[in-house]
């Protein structure tokens, strides 16, 4: 016992070991966050780069449809294959853009999830009451969830085409197809961190690791939550408002 | 003193508790890597592959996931993680023990935090990944060394071109930054350790997870597409091609971590008194190349993403047949590549005005306008990209512009010319080691410098794209400038890591194999490359028979400056000339702090009043 207390008073004395002020940390923290999202933004300047270019160059006009290519949709291929008339003769596909309401609706989603938290963080912050933020937090983590369920969905969706060929038949994907397929993936893994980082929050205010004093790390996430839900809507924009060439 | 054999003890009585996270290190995480990649093999076979070949782009790519999945799992990369999910964050006694206390030599086999470890950690992976590029040149050059010479197979000189390129790319991003962004970094701005300790950690042990893909991909197959990767013909490739897309997934992983953390330290750990106008030039370096890193892998990842869909997923980015373009990847590719050579540049800049200043005992000359320089050049280089697209008919219109942009890029440059040589003007210029390389540096940057204004010329390009002479310029900027301000950079720390010398005799002798090697080996080329010798080209036609004899005596004779070099390391480490604490007599804080430094550098956290290149004190040399 003595040697601890001479330890700590002497430490103290020269300054020694990390005992930083919490806001110190928060802050440099804060910052750090900041940075990731200042990555997180390249990304997605590149996402958007992607997605505007290839429809931009429209690759043989294969934007959304593989005009003149000996092609079949793929439920149309497998009837055939069932049926004993064989393959029918092939045809120009067109893939329509993807459900506009869905997209919408994975992008609302988010945006109420990061409501949820935002809200969890000022009653935490204002109220001190650990134990409901903890519930709320919970609540925003199965919203998100739902947001992952609903990407799945989509990515179960999206249109491709059954390209059989002289010497091969292989699945298929245009250029919005592709480009869809890539946005709904990078947001999906989005979603999936926040996932872990709002099931982490109601785990950590439930056991004291968070709580009306220490509520700094709920700030933390709240900032990368809110900008997923931000970058989640003009993305939304983009690819349901500028889809057809 | 003795308060510390205190703690220690205290420490050592707890630790025993730990449990089997402490027990963790590279060999469990090779261990996890392993069984974590046969795993979700067996996986992929199961759910989505069941074609008869036992390794598809859907399996392999899946070995590569898990891979890294197993490895981060063995090594304990996911236990801080975990522990914050739940809510048992770490104590103090434990964030030392991370940090390798009493750890003794196990803590550099380990997931350490210490700044100091992750630094010579790094020092380590740049030999390993030099080492492994260099091997390689050193083939492709014998199989060059005469016109119709088959040292190895076509494909596998393909391959070995490419992995050649990758290889000394990434060590060259770490070589500088890696090393000494993370050793001595910290202590210079008067920080305990990096901003975040564990992401420091995860940063030096993403690299080794990628490392160990990118060095794979051999056994797999290979990358026969050239170190660019242009598509569509990495569509072509084999598996190797998985291997190499997620190498480089997981390595802008670790270069986006490490250079948040570059960042977050320097710009919220300085302490008291260390103002931005007081910071040593190596740490604006540093962190400029941190942002400009940050600005430029995302381009990188979303590129090998990409190039991973269009092999697993049947998407069509850069299929033209499906609606896609290489184009597209090539965009991508530059939109990175360029910015990617100041990641690399800077830093070397950065440590070659801090040596030149110590060593001439004067301030670095116009210091604002250096930082400046440095800054320009990383704004310019995000406007430059298409220079690498000028034969290729993408957007000709903006040949001009882009020709602009480039030219441009020589008025920074000329700056660092500028600052270098005004600093060691008249200065009394301390002839050790460290000087030597700089010299070297100069040198040779004004060449790579030089011919890269020839080659941002449109008519110029088109001539001398794809040949020689482009390969020899970008070797004086990596292998002649570069390489000189890392083994600059190394014989100026060293002292501080180790507490010896670099041994002077070897350095010397080094340098002078590998200064008149550069000078060999890229002069002879620049002439191929002036006679029309394409690149990447396996035999050629006896009009170029005689450079490239030269070019190949000259890079045996850069190796033999390595294998100089590697030795002087080795045995300097343990047997070097004692060197003390600040043998170089510097003002910055890193030489403020005993060697070796202890954990957590300071016990006290020092005051600045004043910037670190004020030599008024005379010294003996
Ligand atoms: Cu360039």
């Amino acid at each position: 016992m003595s040697l601890d207390d001479t330890i700590s008073t002497h430490s103290e004395g020269h300054d020694h070991g990390h005992h930083e002020a919490p806001e110190v940390v928060d802050s440099r923290e804060r910052f750090g966050v900041w940075l990731f999202i200042a990555g997180d933004m390249v990304t997605l300047g590149a996402i958007w780069f992607t997605y505007l270019y290839m429809r931009g160059t429209n690759t043989d006009g294969h934007w959304m449809s593989m005009l003149g290519y000996q092609g079949h949709s793929y439920a149309w291929y497998e009837n055939a294959l069932n049926s004993s008339a064989g393959l029918p003769a092939a045809t120009t596909i067109h893939v329509g853009p993807m459900s506009a309401g869905l997209i919408w609706l994975v992008a609302l989603v988010v945006a109420v999830s990061a409501g949820i938290i935002w809200w969890a963080e000022k009653l935490l912050r204002e109220s001190k009451n650990a134990k409901a933020f903890s519930n709320i937090a919970l609540l925003g983590t199965v919203v998100v969830l739902l947001a992952v369920i609903l990407s799945i969905v989509q990515l179960r969706h999206i249109p491709s085409i059954f390209v059989a060929n002289n010497d091969s038949q292989v699945m298929a994907y245009t250029g919005y197809s592709s480009a869809m397929m890539m946005i709904i993936g990078v947001s999906m893994v989005h979603f999936i961190i926040l996932a872990f980082l709002g099931l982490g929050l109601a785990i950590r205010s439930a056991r004291g690791a968070i709580t009306g004093e220490k509520w700094f790390q709920a700030r933390l996430v709240r900032i990368f939550w809110v900008w997923v839900a931000i970058s989640t809507l003009v993305t939304t924009l983009l690819t349901v408002m500028v889809n057809k060439l | 003193m003795s308060t510390s054999t205190i703690e220690k003890t205290v420490h050592k009585g707890n630790a025993s508790g730990g449990g089997l996270a402490r027990r963790q290190n590279f060999l469990t995480g090779l261990v996890g890597g392993i069984i974590f990649a046969w795993l979700f093999w067996w996986i992929a076979r199961l759910v989505g592959d069941q074609s008869s070949r036992s390794f598809s782009d859907l399996t392999a790519t899946s070995v590569t996931l898990g891979w890294l999945f197993g490895f981060w799992l063995g090594i304990g990369a996911l236990n801080g993680p975990f522990r914050w999910l739940i809510g048992r964050d770490q104590t103090r006694e434990d964030q030392l023990y991370y940090a390798g206390e009493n750890l003794g030599v196990s803590r550099y086999w380990k997931f350490t935090t210490d700044h100091k470890v992750v630094g010579v950690q790094y020092i380590v992976m740049t030999m390993v990944l030099l080492g492994a590029g260099g091997i390689l040149a050193m083939a492709i050059r014998t199989n060059l060394i005469t016109p119709g010479n088959h040292f190895v197979n076509q494909q596998v000189y393909n391959s070995f071109i490419s992995m050649h390129g990758m290889l000394m790319i990434l060590g060259m991003i770490v070589a500088v930054a890696g090393p000494w962004a993370n050793f001595v970094v910290p202590i210079m701005v008067g920080a305990r350790d990096m901003a975040f300790p564990r992401l420091n950690a995860l940063s030096l042990w993403t690299l080794v997870a990628a490392a160990a893909l990118l060095l794979t991909t051999l056994a797999v197959g290979g990358l026969p597409v050239g170190w660019v990767i242009l598509a569509p013909i990495t569509n072509q490739a084999g598996v190797g091609m998985d291997f190499f897309a997620m190498a480089i997934v997981v390595f802008t992983v670790s270069t986006t971590v490490a250079g948040v953390n570059t960042l977050a330290t320097v710009v919220k750990m300085r302490t008291k008194g260390m103002t931005f106008t007081r910071l040593p030039i190596f740490v604006w370096g540093s962190i400029i190349a941190a942002a400009l890193g940050l600005y430029a892998f995302p381009y990188f990842l979303l590129a090998e993403v990409l190039q991973l869909m269009d092999r697993n997923f049947q998407t069509s980015f850069y299929v033209a047949s499906g609606g896609g373009t290489g184009w597209l990847q090539a965009n991508l590719f530059w939109m990175m590549g360029h910015p990617e050579v100041y990641v690399i540049l800077l830093p070397a800049v950065g440590a070659i005005f801090e040596i030149a200043a110590v060593m001439s005992r004067k301030p670095v000359f116009s210091y604002k306008t250096a930082v400046g320089g440095m800054v320009a050049l990383a704004g310019l280089s995000i406007l430059v990209w298409a220079h690498h697209m000028f034969t290729t008919g993408w957007a000709p219109t903006l040949g001009g512009p882009f020709m602009l942009t480039t030219e441009l890029i020589s008025i920074p440059t000329g700056i660092f010319f500028l600052v270098l040589i005004a600093t060691m003007w008249r200065g009394n210029v301390w002839f050790r080691l460290p000087t030597l390389w700089v010299y070297g540096f100069i040198f040779d940057f004004v060449i790579g410098g030089v011919t890269g204004i020839y080659l941002s010329d449109i008519p110029i390009d088109n001539q001398f794209h794809g040949t020689m002479f482009v390969t020899a310029h970008f070797h004086y900027v990596f292998a002649g400038s570069v390489l000189f301000g890392a083994v600059a950079a190394l014989a100026f720390w060293y002292p501080k890591v180790t507490g010896r010398f670099l041994n002077e005799t070897m350095g010397r002798i080094s340098f002078g194999l590998t200064f008149i090697g550069i000078q060999v080996t890229f002069i002879s080329m620049f002439l191929s490359g002036l006679k029309g010798m394409p690149r990447r080209y396996s035999s050629y036609s006896m009009l170029f028979e005689h450079t490239n004899f030269i070019t190949t005596i000259g890079g045996y004779t850069i190796m033999a400056g390595m294998l100089v070099l590697l030795a002087a390391v080795i045995t300097s480490w343990k047997h070097g000339e004692a060197s003390g604490p600040n043998p170089w007599h510097a003002n910055s804080l890193e030489w403020m702090v005993p060697t070796p430094v202890p954990l957590e550098n300071f016990d006290v956290l020092p005051v600045i009043t004043e910037d670190p290149y004020n030599f008024a004190e005379k010294v003996d040399h």
